[in-house]
């Protein structure tokens, strides 16, 4: 059975899910600025499978981090999935990070001390979720990831494959409407990183949700709805619909 | 509740497993804080059951009296009983007489024997004989029926191996008699008195045999309900003018107030381990919370509020709060039992006499023990726990975080530290608040904290300073050392500071105990000079209220053929609250052969003047207490007669804790009443033989012609008696010291530790490039010399500061007393390079796990 | 809990009083043995050298509302040692050495309050703490502030406690009566059980009692006894019942019961008749009957007493109904376990030769809260 399923049947009239208008992010830097991303505007339909491209500094992580809601833009607007994230507070963000977003890193970033079942029972755990549902749901999507067998395994007696695959169901546990992948491959090998690609789309079909995949690499190229490329901190073309 | 089940669960995942994974780490801060508590703990409890003993005795003692009537340096007369009967205030009272006495034979110590009359005192003090109902009427009434009777308490007859019925014969100042032993009270009430070291007599017994005859000691009153001021007033008014009309827990509340001092003093003292531990759980939780940034920032990415991640790290200082203080239990049990002793042995010796039959756990102790211990270690874990709060969850993203060193910090703190270091001059200069020097412990607080927090920039400014040189002089790996501790920040110093404080606390100990110690020496062979000291039997412990019959003075005083004799009396008195003593004594012999320590006066100006009984000696802790100066006139009641004398000037005293006054006892007689001798002291004139075989041989005349009816100590014992007291005194301040430096030696062990596992990468890298083991290995030993000097250094100067405080700020307010400040050089220049030898041994550990691991391991990803 | 040398003290009284105890050195006292010869006003102060001595004044007081008091003072006198013997005095003794204790009752009964106040006192004779003066004829007994004043013609008494004081004043009516035989009053088998004792049966009283903050002035009818011996009961003797009567036709009743541990009576019981004349008729046993008709318990000492009574003298023609007028008249200066007894005002109705008749008494209760000689 795919868990995936039974997750959600969001809105059912697909609508924006990410809008950016004139978003900007800058780092202050002695008497000038860096600029992060500058003025970008851009609309992402929910059910989306979004893929992010540019090269190291052109503001695909600064991107990334303000729709994880990690960091605020410093201009223009922000808004995902009907949360402002423009002028939201800390606490704002905090609840966001838990309701709406679902992280994939390329370093995995596992808690060491945590086994895999804890780490994917984090989230929900911090958003105050009951234990027992959660620990049945973050069983099965162990299941669904073939990690049925090592769910009591710390992350250093996993692979990089294991823990990327971890990582993502970790994101998934508290149901997030946007999950976002920042360079989910970058520390995999090439079968390992088409296995996580090819997860990560599958979630976009499957089950309708919005996927942003930040990467240098041409793996999710065939699988991406949305194609969207930086320069400069800026859309280097308009985004390119598949 | 689910909300602190969730966190618990979190502080399980997060904090306890990470900790359990580097137990070694947790176990030596653990140890730290637990040997912190155990001492405070134990100290704190040792006090307070002195303390307990003291009050339960004084209050069963004092009974159930509103108001008492005493004649400052005397007895108060019978005759004062009409008065008593007919005023309308008074409902009632009863006499009662003291005095301490000794079983004859000698078995056992000193005893209190108290001479009541029963029947008056029923309203005040509560006993009751041992036996069968009539068995107890015939035997209370034989005190009164029978003369020469006595009722002992349970553990007194067990101690002088006697039983109801039988004869035992008590000594006294002025008598030996036999009494019949007529009961055994039952261990409550009066019966607790001085631990159970008491014994009960009819008022006619006890004056028949003491020879105070129509005298009583004092009279405890009970007024009746709705007494007006007034109405005491007229009740004053027609008692004779000498008389006092005291409030009956002054002699309590000005005991237990000494005690309190003390307790807070040793509390202080105890404190500082605390503190060093409280260094260790600081060094260590923030140790983790930088070293976790990443997993802190993950954790907010995920969704984990900033509150959390605070309360992870509050939790995990409370942690060692809570698991440091279980551990402190059998610690502080097996310190307690040395504690106990030592410390009920000092407060009899310094203020008052106290018997500790054993622990009393005080839930309130207990409770003050465990919160300033978990207080202690959750503040240790404030400030880690805010900088995790502030990990933005952003850096969850980056890929290879150093961790960010806060360059401005250091002086940020220097700052702060200036501040807590110049507020403890105005601090020093307050007065203290009710006889405690509260504002003398927050500078001594200050001083710590401001020492600490000066560590970092000290430690950068001496990594700057000395590296350049260093690598010259001792080549590259002791200028990376001070490089690396240049811009190690916050961490290192936390180390250091636990080093400065134990440092600090030692130098300022060593300084003070010295200071004290080289002037009660002082004291001692001046004022307390003299061949041989005789008084009565038992003069001591009765505070010489018993003078020496005439027949023996008459003959005493045929030794001033060839001895000088310096006769004194001694009053114990009251100014206010405030006990001291007032002694007439042979002036102008004394001064021939001994003098005072002066503190305000010019000896060559004012000795004239005593001599002439034109004025009198007030001693430092009376000046203090009372406010008197030289010039001012002293003001009281002995005996009967009004004293009023001009103060000549102002002597240092470390007799009692109380002051002392001294007065020609010439004048005394001349201007007032004949004080009789309570004392005498001998003085031989012809020093040219062997003292001590003249001492002797004096000594064994008087043995011969007056048996034991007098004590008699040759002034040589007895000044080496006062500095043994001493010496015993600081055996606890010396055992608080060595405390302190072994949890500041363990917090150098730590320290290097976790810097060194903090950089095997680094190490292993510097290997790589070419460094040899030993290079690596000797960058780290002069690491830890810096931190060690720097340290030794900074304690050294705090030390200074502190030991200013304690002798002039600390002393003056508990005591009253302050002594010459003298440094023991000695001590202090052989005890720095064994403090930085120790502390570098506690580094070696560190060293030997730098490189146990093969570097290629090590350079492996992660 | 508190040990009161008080308790002992009475308890030991008791015991002594109940011949209890033989003490050592009771050869060395005086003993009554015979006719007392007492010659007033020197009688009327202590004996020393008879162990135990006592004065008792009970009486009932109306105020001029009509409130209703009963009263009690008693000094008692103990002597420690005989005179002479082997207990020598230290030479020179201290002022407090005495062989004579002086204890204090005092008693109100606040009969419309129904409350009960009471207070004890003691203190060796010396120091002016307590004892006795003579002055002319006047005998003065003390104890501290508390005094009763024995005038040729008038007894002045003083006593207080915690909430209640009295002051009285007291004019004898009759001539003293002099119990048993001229005053030697048998109280057992054996001559020396035996005291020497005497009564004023009437005293009319004026005065000012106080009790719970008010004040009253009174007047009424009190009783003087006054007794001393040195070995009064015999072994075997629980305690006794002593009843003092006035009657409305200014005659007078006293009886005593001496009860034995088997539940009888001591034949020595035995009362005096006092004609309004002041004329007497010793009563022996025989010649009057009690019989109790109600009890009472107390909640506090758990003894059971008599509440009310019949007493009749058929060859008086008298027959008469006793009650308490206060069921708690309990004196408990010694609490439970020590000595305890009942001491109150009492109503008195009856016939006396046919015609109806009243009156009102005190009656003297002890050895109900444990028998006095079991004490031991």
């Amino acid at each position: 059975m795919d868990p995936t399923d039974s997750i959600d049947m969001m809105d059912p009239t697909p609508q924006p899910l990410i809008i950016a208008r004139g978003l900007t992010r800058s780092y202050p830097l002695g008497d000038g600025a860096v600029i992060g991303i500058n003025a970008v505007n851009l609309m992402v339909a929910a059910g989306e499978m979004v893929v992010l491209k540019g090269n190291s500094g052109s503001g695909k992580s600064t991107l990334l981090s303000l729709l994880a809601g990690l960091d605020r833009p410093t201009g223009g607007e922000l808004v995902v999935a009907g949360h402002s994230l423009s002028g939201a507070g800390g606490v704002d963000l905090t609840r966001y990070r838990r309701e709406v977003v679902g992280m994939v890193f390329q370093s995995f970033n596992l808690l060491p001390t945590l086994d895999v079942l804890e780490n994917v029972c984090l989230p929900a755990l911090l958003a105050e979720k009951p234990a027992e549902p959660v620990r049945n749901k973050a069983l099965e999507l162990l299941d669904w990831l073939g990690l049925r067998n090592r769910l009591h395994h710390t992350p250093a007696q996993l692979s990089g494959g294991e823990m990327q695959r971890t990582a993502i169901a970790r994101a998934l546990i508290n149901d997030p409407a946007l999950i976002l992948a920042d360079e989910p491959t970058g520390n995999l090998d090439s079968r390992n990183g088409r296995i996580v690609i090819d997860l990560l789309s599958e979630l976009n079909r499957r089950s309708g949700r919005t996927v942003v995949v930040a990467t240098h690499s041409d793996l999710a190229d065939d699988l991406a709805t949305v194609r969207i490329r930086l320069q400069d901190g800026a859309l280097a073309d308009p985004p390119c619909h598949s | 509740m689910p909300q602190l089940n969730f966190l618990l669960k979190i502080f399980l995942w997060f904090s306890v497993r990470h900790l359990r994974r580097h137990l070694g780490r947790a176990l030596v801060v653990l140890f730290g804080i637990a040997l912190g508590a155990a001492v405070f703990t134990s100290v704190r409890l040792s006090v307070h059951a002195s303390l307990q003993s003291f009050t339960r005795s004084m209050d069963f003692f004092a009974g159930t009296a509103d108001k008492v009537l005493v004649r400052p340096g005397g007895h108060v007369p019978e005759g004062v009983l009409p008065v008593l009967l007919a005023h309308p205030a008074v409902k009632e009272f009863s006499p009662l007489l003291t005095t301490y006495v000794r079983v004859h034979p000698a078995k056992g110590g000193a005893f209190l024997l108290v001479g009541i009359d029963p029947l008056l005192d029923q309203p005040f003090r509560s006993w009751r004989l041992r036996g069968g109902r009539t068995e107890i009427a015939e035997r209370w009434l034989d005190l009164i029926r029978e003369p020469k009777t006595v009722i002992l308490t349970e553990p007194l007859s067990r101690e002088i191996d006697t039983v109801a019925g039988a004869r035992i014969t008590l000594d006294h100042s002025r008598n030996r008699a036999e009494f019949r032993v007529a009961g055994v009270l039952v261990p409550e009430g009066l019966a607790l008195v001085e631990g159970g070291r008491v014994a009960l007599t009819d008022i006619a017994t006890f004056q028949e045999f003491t020879g105070l005859f129509g005298l009583v000691d004092r009279i405890d009153l009970r007024l009746r309900p709705k007494t007006s001021p007034a109405q005491l007033e007229d009740l004053a008014r027609k008692l004779p003018e000498e008389i006092e009309i005291r409030s009956p827990s002054a002699a309590r509340d000005s005991g237990s107030a000494m005690i309190r001092a003390y307790q807070l003093n040793l509390s202080v003292l105890s404190f500082a381990s605390l503190f060093v531990g409280m260094f260790l759980v600081y060094s260590l939780v923030a140790l983790n919370a930088a070293s976790r940034r990443r997993e802190l920032a993950i954790l907010r990415a995920l969704g984990a509020s900033p509150r959390l991640l605070f309360n992870l790290f509050l939790a995990e200082g409370a942690l060692f709060g809570v698991c440091g203080w279980l551990l402190a239990i059998p610690l502080g049990s097996v310190l307690v039992k040395y504690l106990l002793h030592t410390v009920s042995q000092t407060i009899s010796t310094l203020f008052v006499r106290v018997h500790v039959e054993g622990l009393l756990l005080s839930p309130a102790e207990v409770a003050v023990s465990f919160g300033v211990t978990l207080c202690v270690a959750v503040a240790a874990a404030f400030q880690p726990a805010r900088d995790a709060m502030r990990v933005p969850p952003k850096e969850a993203m980056e890929i290879a975080h150093t961790g960010r060193l806060r360059r401005r910090m250091a002086g940020r703190l220097a700052a702060w530290a200036a501040g807590c270091l110049l507020a403890c001059v105005p601090l020093a200069l307050l007065p203290g608040v009710a006889g405690v020097p509260l504002p003398g412990y927050l500078a001594i607080l200050l001083l710590f904290v401001g020492s600490a927090l000066m560590a970092p920039w000290l430690l950068e400014h001496l990594g700057r300073a000395v590296s350049p040189g260093l690598r010259r002089l001792a080549g590259t790996p002791a200028y990376l050392a001070g490089r690396y501790l240049r811009d190690s920040g916050a961490r290192t110093s936390i180390s250091v500071g636990a080093l400065i404080t134990a440092v600090a606390l030692f130098t300022a100990l060593v300084v003070m105990i010295h200071s004290f110690r080289q002037t009660v020496e002082l004291w001692v062979r001046q004022t307390v000079s003299g061949d041989l000291f005789v008084t009565t039997k038992m003069g001591q412990v009765n505070r010489f209220q018993f003078p020496i019959p005439a027949e023996i003075v008459d003959n005493l005083r045929e030794a001033g053929s060839y001895a000088d004799l310096v006769p004194s009396r001694r009053y114990p008195l009251a100014y206010g609250d405030f006990p001291y003593e007032f002694e007439a004594m042979g002036m102008e012999p004394f001064l021939k052969h001994g003098g005072f320590v002066w503190l305000q006066g010019e000896a060559a100006e004012v000795q004239p003047r005593l001599v002439a009984g034109e004025g009198l000696l007030i001693s430092e802790v009376f000046a203090n207490r009372t406010g008197l100066e030289p010039g001012d006139t002293f003001r009281a009641w002995i005996e009967g007669s009004r004293v009023e004398l001009p103060v000549a000037g102002v002597i240092r005293d470390y007799r009692t804790d109380g002051g002392v006054v001294f007065y020609s006892w010439d004048h005394f007689k001349e201007r007032f009443h004949d004080p009789q001798w309570s004392g005498v002291r001998f003085y031989f004139r012809d020093r040219s033989g062997d003292i001590d075989v003249q001492t002797a041989a004096l000594r064994e005349l008087l043995i011969g012609r007056w048996g034991d009816r007098l004590d008699m100590i040759s002034g040589k014992d007895l000044r080496e008696a006062v500095l043994r007291i001493f010496d015993e005194t600081f055996a606890i301040t010396s055992v608080l010291l060595l405390i302190a430096l072994s949890v500041a030696a363990l917090g150098i062990t730590t320290t290097m530790t976790v810097l060194v596992l903090e950089r095997t990468r680094q190490l292993n890298t510097l290997l790589a490039v070419g460094a040899s083991s030993r290079q690596v290995r000797a960058m780290i030993c002069w690491e830890a010399g810096f931190l060690v000097t720097a340290g030794e250094l900074a304690g050294l100067l705090c030390g200074f500061v502190l030991s200013y405080l304690l002798v002039y700020v600390i002393n003056r307010q508990s005591f009253g007393w302050t002594f010459l400040y003298t440094v023991d050089w000695g001590v202090l220049a052989l005890s720095a390079p064994l403090i930085v030898l120790t502390a570098l041994a506690a580094a070696l550990p560190a060293v030997r796990t730098a490189l146990r691991e093969p570097p290629a391991m090590l350079l492996r990803e992660r | 809990m508190t040990f009161s040398p008080l308790r002992y003290m009475l308890l030991l009284f008791f015991l002594v009083a109940s011949g209890g105890i033989a003490a050592a050195g009771d050869s060395g006292f005086l003993s009554v043995t015979g006719p007392c010869r007492l010659e007033f006003p020197r009688d009327h102060g202590p004996h020393p050298g008879f162990r135990t001595e006592w004065w008792y004044w009970t009486g009932n007081l109306k105020s001029e509302t009509g409130r209703r008091f009963g009263f009690q003072l008693t000094f008692f006198r103990y002597q420690l040692t005989p005179f002479g013997g082997a207990s020598a005095w230290p030479d020179p003794p201290s002022a407090w050495r005495s062989r004579q204790i002086y204890l204090g009752h005092a008693a109100l009964s606040d009969l419309a309050g129904k409350r009960h106040f009471q207070s004890e006192r003691a203190a060796r004779q010396a120091l002016g703490l307590g004892g006795w003066v003579r002055w002319g004829p006047d005998i003065t007994l003390f104890l501290r502030n508390w005094y009763a004043v024995i005038l040729p013609d008038a007894h002045r008494l003083h006593a207080e406690g915690e909430e209640f004081k009295f002051t009285l004043e007291m004019k004898p009516a009759k001539a003293p009566v002099l119990h048993g035989i001229d005053g030697y009053s048998r109280k057992g088998t054996t001559p020396e059980r035996a005291s020497c004792y005497y009564s004023f049966t009437r005293l009319e009283t004026t005065g000012t009692v106080t009790a719970g903050g008010k004040t009253y002035d009174i007047d009424g009818e009190s009783w003087m006894d006054h007794e001393f011996s040195t070995a009064p009961l015999e072994p075997g003797t629980v305690g006794w019942d002593w009843f003092s009567i006035q009657l409305s036709d200014k005659t007078e009743i006293m009886i005593y019961l001496l009860r034995t541990e088997d539940g009888g009576v001591n034949p020595a019981s035995s009362g005096t008749y006092i004609d309004a004349s002041g004329a007497l008729r010793h009563l022996e046993k025989g010649y009057f009957q009690i019989r109790v008709k109600d009890t009472w318990k107390s909640a506090k000492s758990g003894a059971v007493y008599p509440r009310r009574w019949n007493l009749a003298v058929p060859l008086l023609g008298i027959d008469l109904d006793l009650s308490s007028n206060l069921a708690d008249q309990e004196m408990r200066t010694a609490g439970t376990t020590g000595v305890t007894y009942w001491e109150g005002s009492v109503a008195v109705k009856g016939t006396k030769g046919g015609s109806p008749i009243d009156g009102h008494g005190y009656v003297e209760m002890t050895g109900y809260a444990g028998p006095v000689s079991a004490l031991q």
